[in-house]
This record gives C-alpha cells, structure tokens and sequence, in this order.
C-alpha cells in the first residue's frame, strides 16, 4: 500500500459517518433515484481524493476533509448520480428542473434558434453517453462531483459543447480564437483587433525607441510583480471586459477566496462577513492595483533602467500620447 | 476598458498603459498551448460561484492568469450567470405521468444520426416485470 493510499484510507474511515449521514438524508427526499450507498460513497471518495491531490503538501487533515464534504451540493450530486446510473426517475427530475434553464441559456449564446436546440440535443445526449467502455455506458454526469451547483454546471457544459459546435463547423479555427467568436466575446475580439491608427511619425526618434523600451520593459516587470488574485483582477477587468457588479458577482459567495484575498481583515468584516460586495469596492480593488503597480512601475524605471524623475515622467507621458498608435501596440505585442 | 472611479492623474495614465499592455499581452506570445491541461468543467464552475476553498483555488487562479481559453469562459459564464441570476427559476410543466427518459434521447439521437436506434443505450429500464412474471406463471401451467 503507498503511502497515499494509506492516507485516503485514514481519511475515508474518519469521514465514514459523515457519507452515511449524507447517504440517508439524500436517499430520504429521493428513494427512486436507484442510488447505493456504495455508489454515493465511492463519487465522494472520488473527490475527496482529488481534493487532496490538490492540497498543499497533498495531506489534508480530517477536519479538512469534513468541512470540504460539508460544502458538496448532495442533492444536485445525488440527482447526477440517478441520471448516470440511468434511472428513469431522475431523468424525468433533471428534465422538468433543468431543460427550460439549458433551452435558455443556448439561445442566449448560440446565434440562432436552429444552434440553440442542436446544443441542447447535443449536451442531452453527452449527459446520457452513448460511449460504452468494459461494458459501461460512460455518462458525463459521472463527471459532476458536486463541488459547485448542477446548474453551473450544466452552464459550463453548454459552454463548451457550443465552443466544440463551432469547432465543428470551422475546423481550421483555433481554439481561443472560437472562443473569442461565442458568446460576448465576438463583440470584445473585434474591439482587440481593432487598427488603433496610423504609423506614429515619432517611432524612429532615439530617445523615444530608449523611453518606450525601459516603459514595456518595466509595465511586464511591475504586473509580473503583482500576486495572482490581483492579476486576474485586472485581466477580468481588462481583457475579459467584465464590468465591475460582474466582478462583484463573481466574489459574491462570502467563503470565495478570491473575496478574501482582497478584503483586510476588519471588525466591521467579522461581524457581518456575508456583506454584499458593492462595485464601489471593486473599484478600491482595482485602485490599489494600480497604485502598485504605478510604485513598482517608477522603481524599475530609476533603479533598472537609471532614468531620472522627470525621464520617469516623461515615460508615462510618452506612453500615454502612443495610445493610439499601431506601432506602440505592435511593440508591446511582441514584447 | 476606461475606469470611471477616483484615480489621481498618474494613475490613470498607468490605467491606460496597462489596459494596452494587458491586451497585447493575451493577443501576444501566450497562448493557451503553453499552459498545460485547461480545467474541466467542474472545477470551472465551482470557482465561478466561490465554491472553491482558499487552497483549490491557488493553482486554479494561477492557471486563469495564464489561460486566456479558460479565463475567458469563466468570464463568460459570470457574465451569463449574472444575465439569469434575476430571472425565476421556471421548471418545465410537470407532466401527470413521467415520460421514458429514453424515448426523449431516442427521438434526439434520430435528429442527430438519422435513425432511431435505440440500441446505443446501454441501460434500459425494466418495463413490465410484472407482465414477465405473469407469462411465466402462464407457462409453468
């Protein structure tokens, strides 16, 4: 036995009453849905060892364990599990609560009611699986651990299903380029390749080439700098166009981390830890971002680059007034 | 994208300059090859509504930071959970006897292959086991 599998059988036997509990609440308000308490139990043995493959140092404690299980959405995973096993039941229960939320969100990605109801079969067919390995109908739910909803779930499956649609039917596409054509994205990838204007008459002058090489230089260096929940912060804002109330829903789950990464702790905070995130906070969000960013931008340019204070300022005055050029954008983008 | 908020005039000019370095950077060098295995289904949704603890989500940010592929469909689906959060729920009209799940898939395969086969299914439900039973009582007699 190796060591890790001792260390999953250590935490499955601390977690036995726990799956029980979960077993019979579930088969309780389901009795038809044709679950075992073994099936149920080997899905949560499933990820509970995913769970810890992806902890630091790949041992979590029980306690760990317990309160990772306590945050599984058992319902939505019960119901999942009926549909893989094939259950008539829980097929009819996933239909009546879920079709009429696909059928909408496909005709909201897909561009016309023809793709929309092709996305749904399609999706309706990959949960059921029509493949059969050592015997087996292999059924996409049996992918669904009940980490987040079934529904976001099933969003994200539409996602892709559609992404793969598109694929299809333009095979020489690349993938980010297609993703880039579903959804709000076409809107944003036509913006991102936008001519931002005509060759700037000023490319050939010397100091400019020197100032505007220590600025690319020294944006990499200031955002490679920042920790990771700040640059994606500032990706969803910049890139992904995310406007900042979707910020805000995205951080609007009190346990999400990406919410406590950002928040200092404060007594306000710890009284009413489920407050709601406003885009005023977002906004501070990004403020401090910047502010560093804008500190470390400064450093690199005197310190690596040995540029004085008014030479500093005359990078960001550069950079700013090049904006619009194509040549600025070209030599960031190979940069 | 132009920020609306409160910056001193430095900072909105590194706003600037970063908003353009950021998207140059994504249509630049980094392509969605360069960072391994994108995220399954999963784990993308679970990040999406903050079901993640603190330690999934270090590597999960780590790789959105560098995934424009997975990045982006996170966003997207923000987005659409945020389109829909104000809508109700609605479920389909519930039906007085449940219709067989597979004549549902059957009639959808037929659309998408051109027949009814029904013998893709690996799985079928027992239909009449009582009628199984009663013919074999009739034949023991």
């Amino acid at each position: 036995m190796t060591p890790e599998s001792t260390l999953h059988s250590d935490l499955f036997r601390e977690c036995e009453s726990q799956i029980d509990e979960i077993f019979a609440r579930c088969n309780e308000s389901a009795p038809n849905f044709g679950i075992t308490h073994e099936c149920l139990r080997s899905s949560l043995h499933r990820t509970i060892r995913k769970f810890a493959a992806r902890h630091p140092g790949g041992k979590p404690s029980a306690g760990d364990v317990k309160e990772f299980l306590a945050q599984i959405h058992t319902e939505d995973l019960f119901l999942a599990l009926g549909c893989a096993g094939g259950n008539e039941r829980a097929w009819w229960e996933f239909d009546q609560q879920h079709r009429n939320y696909l059928e909408r969100v496909a005709r909201h990605l897909a561009r016309t009611d023809v793709d929309a109801e092709e996305v749904v079969d399609t999706v309706y067919v990959e949960l059921y699986g029509t493949r059969v390995v050592d015997g087996e109908r292999v059924s996409k739910f049996a992918t669904y651990s009940g980490r987040g909803s079934l529904r976001g779930w099933l969003r994200t499956v539409i996602w892709h299903s559609l992404v793969d649609l598109h694929r299809a039917s333009h095979a020489e596409v690349s993938l980010d380029e297609m993703t880039e054509n579903v959804g709000e994205g076409h809107a944003h990838s036509n913006f991102a390749e936008t001519d931002l204007g005509g060759e700037d008459q000023m490319v050939d002058h010397i100091s400019r080439k020197r100032y505007r090489k220590a600025t690319v230089s020294s944006i990499e260096k200031a955002f490679g700098s920042l920790e990771s929940h700040e640059k994606l912060l500032l990706l969803y804002y910049h890139v992904e166009d995310l406007k900042l109330r979707e910020i805000a829903r995205l951080v609007e789950n009190p346990s999400s981390p990406l919410r406590n990464w950002f928040q200092r702790k404060s007594a306000t905070r710890d009284k009413n830890p489920g407050s709601r995130i406003h885009e005023s906070t977002i906004m501070r969000w990004l403020e401090k971002c910047y502010s560093k960013i804008l500190q470390i931008f400064r450093d690199e340019l005197s310190s690596t680059h040995s540029l004085t204070k008014d030479e500093v300022d005359i990078c960001l005055e550069l950079a700013t007034q090049d904006l619009a050029s194509t040549s600025f954008y070209r030599n960031l983008s190979t940069t | 994208m132009n920020y609306q908020g409160i910056l001193n005039s430095e900072e909105l000019k590194i706003e600037k300059l970063l908003n353009l370095f950021l998207n140059a950077r994504v249509s630049g060098d980094v392509s969605s090859e360069a960072v391994g295995e994108h995220l399954d289904d999963d784990t993308i949704s679970a990040f999406v509504e903050g079901d993640l603890n603190r330690e999934e989500s270090v590597p999960v940010i780590k790789h959105l930071v560098d995934c424009s592929f997975c990045r982006n469909v996170t966003a997207e689906l923000v987005k659409l959970d945020l389109h829909f959060a104000d809508e109700p729920v609605v479920e389909s009209v519930i039906e007085e006897v449940p219709s067989k799940i597979t004549q549902v898939l059957n009639g959808i395969l037929a659309k998408i292959f051109g027949n009814n086969d029904g013998a893709v299914f690996a799985h079928q439900e027992p239909e009449n086991e009582s009628d199984d039973e009663e013919e074999s009582k009739t034949e023991k007699t």
